[in-house]
C-alpha cells in the first residue's frame, strides 16, 4: 500500500484547562472520500481547523503529501494542494461568479505582474487558461448560468456551490469540507452528494465534516467518529452505524442510515 | 481588452495630449499640472484604499518624504533631477515597507489609526530635523524638473505637465497590468474575504505589505514632481489636509478603479479654483461632497455611469 495522502498522529489541542481533541490518528488515501462525525462538541471543527491551518495542534503531527505541514498557516496548507472551504458561506462577495473562481486560481497562475505590464505571451497564454479553467469549474458546479452575477446576488444554494467551485480553483489535491451541506433542504443534499463523488473523480481527495447523516452515509468510503475529543470509532459506514459505541453517544438519537 | 474598449481611451489620451495647447492660459496649463500630479498620487492611494480594502491616514507622509528626497539629493548631493523620482520611490518605499511591515499586522479602523501615528511622526521629524529638512521654513529654490541632454525649460507649465501626464499614463497603465495579474487578483481577494483568500495560497500579510509598498512609493514619485515643479517644499505637504484631499479623489471619483481617482482629481482640483472665493468655506463644500458620496455613491461617480451602461457587478479589476 502506498503512503496515505493525509497522515495525523496523536492530533492534540487544549484550549487552557479544556482538552478539545485528544490523541487523534487518522489516515486518508488518494481519492478517498472521507468523513468525520460525533456529536455536537465532539471535536470535529477543531481538527478540521488544524488541518487548514487556522490554528496549530498542541500536541501531534500532520503529514501531507509526504511533507510534514504541522502548525502550517492556512496559505502553506493550500499552496501545498489541501484547501479548506467554511463552515459559514465564504465567498468574494462583491466580484461576479467567474472572477470568485478566477482570484483562487493564485497557486495555478504563473505570469506576475512584468508580464502583464509588457503583455508577453506566457501572459496571455496563462490568462487564456485561468479564464478557461474557471468556466470548466463553474460547469463542473453548474453555475455557468450565472457567471457575471455579483456572487453576493446568489441565492443561497448557489452560494454553496460556488464556495466549492473557489476551493476547486485552487486546484487542491485533497479538500476539507466543512458541513457543506448545512442549511440545504434533502433535494439539495442529494445533489451535494453526486457532487462530492464527482470531485473524487476529477482526482481530488475529500475529507468531509458533517451532519447530515444522509449526506455522510451516502458519499463517504469510511468514517471516523470523534466523542470528546476522542477518536471512538473508524471504518466502513454500515459498520460504524452499527457500532454499539457509535449508537450510544451519537446514532442512538437518530435513526441509522435515515 | 477589445477593440472596443480602446477606442474611447485612445481618444481620451489624446485629448489630454492636447489640453495645453487647447487652453492656451498659463494659470489654467498650471492646473493641469496640479492635476496629473495629484491624479498620480490618487492612483497610489486607491491601490491601498480601492484594491487593499485599508483606509490609511498616512498617505500625504510618504508624497513629502518623495519631495524632500528628491529636491535634498538634488540639491545637496549632485544627484542629476531625472533620477528624483526614481530615488524618491526608493526611499518612500522603503519607509512604507518598514512602516507596512509594523501596521499591517492589524487591519480595519485599527491599521488606519495607525498609519495616521505614522503620518504624524514622519511630519514631527521633517518639521524638527532642522539640519536636513530646514525644518517649518521648508526647502526652496529646488532645481526644476530636467532631462539629460535636453534643453527644455521644465518650469513652464505646458512643458511640465507633459511629465507628469507621461508619469500618470504609466502609473495608470501599470495599475491596470497589476490588477490583470496573478497579483493583482490577490490583492482583491483579500480585499474582499482574507480568510477564504488565504485557503486558496494567498500570503494575506505579505500581500498587502506589497500593495503598501509599492502604494507608498508611488506616491513618493508623486511628491518629486511635485517639488521639482513648484520648487517650495515646506513640511505641510505631509499635513492631514492633503491625506483628506487625496482621500476625497479616491472615493468621489471611484475606489477600486483606475478611471475614477483620475477623474477625482479633476473634479477636486476644478473644484479647489471655482470655489477660491468661498475661502476656507470651500473645506465645507469638500467635507459636504465626501458625505454625500459615501452615503448615496459608494461606487464613485464612475458607478453612475456603470449604472446608466447597465453593467453587472460593481468592483473587481475595472
Amino acid at each position: 500500500m502506498t503512503a496515505p495522502l493525509l497522515a495525523v498522529e496523536g492530533l492534540t489541542r487544549r484550549f487552557g484547562g479544556l482538552v478539545a481533541v485528544s490523541d487523534v490518528n487518522l489516515t486518508l488515501a488518494q481519492g478517498e472520500i472521507l468523513g468525520l462525525i460525533g456529536p455536537n462538541g465532539a471535536g470535529k471543527t477543531t481538527v478540521f481547523n488544524m488541518l487548514g491551518g487556522t490554528f496549530p495542534p498542541s500536541a501531534g503531527r500532520i503529514r501531507f503529501a509526504g511533507t510534514d505541514v504541522t502548525g502550517w498557516p492556512s496559505h502553506r496548507m493550500a499552496q501545498l494542494g489541501l484547501t479548506r472551504t467554511f463552515q459559514i458561506t465564504s465567498l468574494f462577495p462583491t466580484l461576479s461568479v467567474l472572477e470568485n473562481v478566477r482570484a483562487a486560481s493564485y497557486r495555478r497562475a504563473k505570469a506576475r505582474w512584468a508580464g502583464a505590464f509588457l503583455r508577453t505571451a506566457a501572459w496571455k497564454q496563462d490568462e487564456a487558461e485561468i479564464g478557461r479553467r474557471a468556466e470548466e469549474i463553474l460547469d463542473f458546479v453548474a453555475l455557468g448560468h450565472r457567471r457575471d452575477m455579483a456572487a453576493q446576488a446568489l441565492p443561497y444554494g448557489e452560494q454553496r456551490k460556488l464556495e466549492i467551485a473557489v476551493a476547486l480553483g485552487a486546484d487542491p489535491t485533497l479538500l476539507l469540507l466543512d458541513e457543506p451541506a448545512a442549511g440545504m433542504n434533502p433535494d439539495e443534499g442529494a445533489k451535494l452528494v453526486q457532487m462530492i463523488r464527482a470531485i473524487r473523480d476529477r482526482g481530488v481527495s475529500v475529507l468531509l465534516v458533517e451532519h447530515h447523516m444522509k449526506v455522510v452515509m451516502g458519499v463517504c468510503d469510511r468514517l471516523v467518529v470523534l466523542d470528546h475529543g476522542v477518536k471512538i470509532a473508524e471504518g466502513a459506514p454500515q459498520d460504524v452505524a452499527s457500532h454499539p459505541e457509535v449508537i450510544r453517544v451519537y446514532l442512538g438519537r437518530e435513526k441509522v442510515g435515515a | 481588452m477589445t477593440s472596443n474598449s480602446r477606442l474611447p481611451l485612445i481618444i481620451g489620451v489624446a485629448v489630454l495630449a492636447i489640453l495645453p495647447f487647447v487652453v492656451g492660459n498659463a494659470y489654467l496649463q498650471h492646473m493641469l499640472v496640479l492635476w496629473a500630479i495629484y491624479a498620480l498620487l490618487a492612483l497610489s492611494l486607491n491601490m491601498i484604499v480601492g484594491y487593499l480594502g485599508e483606509l490609511t491616514f498616512g498617505h500625504a507622509a510618504f508624497f513629502g518624504i518623495g519631495a524632500y528626497t528628491s529636491a535634498i539629493l538634488s540639491m545637496n548631493y549632485g544627484m542629476p533631477v531625472w533620477l528624483g523620482p526614481f530615488a524618491a520611490a526608493i526611499v518612500a518605499g522603503f519607509f512604507g515597507a518598514v512602516i507596512g511591515y509594523v501596521a499591517l499586522r492589524i487591519v480595519g479602523p485599527q491599521f488606519a489609526i495607525l498609519t495616521l501615528g505614522f503620518g504624524s511622526i514622519l511630519y514631527t521629524i521633517t518639521n524638527y530635523w532642522v539640519d536636513l529638512t530646514r525644518g517649518p521654513m521648508g526647502i526652496s529654490g529646488i532645481p526644476p524638473f530636467s532631462l539629460p541632454g535636453l534643453d527644455i525649460d521644465f518650469t513652464r507649465a505646458d512643458r511640465m505637465y507633459y511629465v507628469a501626464l507621461i508619469a500618470l499614463l504609466l502609473v495608470a497603465y501599470g495599475c491596470h497590468a497589476l490588477m490583470s495579474s496573478r497579483t493583482g487578483r490577490a490583492f482583491i481577494a483579500v480585499r474582499e474575504n482574507a480568510p477564504l483568500a488565504a485557503s486558496t495560497g494567498i500570503d494575506v500579510f505579505h500581500t498587502k505589505l506589497l500593495g503598501f509598498t509599492i502604494a507608498t512609493a508611488l506616491a513618493g514619485v508623486g511628491g518629486a514632481l511635485y517639488g521639482h515643479y513648484l520648487r517650495v517644499i515646506t513640511p505641510d505637504l505631509m499635513n492631514l489636509q492633503y491625506v483628506a484631499a487625496l482621500i476625497i479623489m479616491v472615493i468621489v471619483g471611484g475606489k477600486g478603479t483606475i478611471i475614477g481617482p483620475i477623474i477625482g482629481a479633476g473634479i477636486y482640483v476644478a473644484l479647489l479654483e471655482a470655489l477660491r472665493v468661498v475661502g476656507s468655506l470651500r473645506l465645507v463644500v469638500f467635507a459636504a461632497l465626501l458625505t454625500l458620496c459615501v452615503i448615496f455613491l459608494p461606487g464613485g461617480l464612475v458607478s453612475l455611469w456603470r449604472r446608466y451602461a447597465g453593467r453587472g457587478a460593481a468592483g473587481g479589476a475595472a
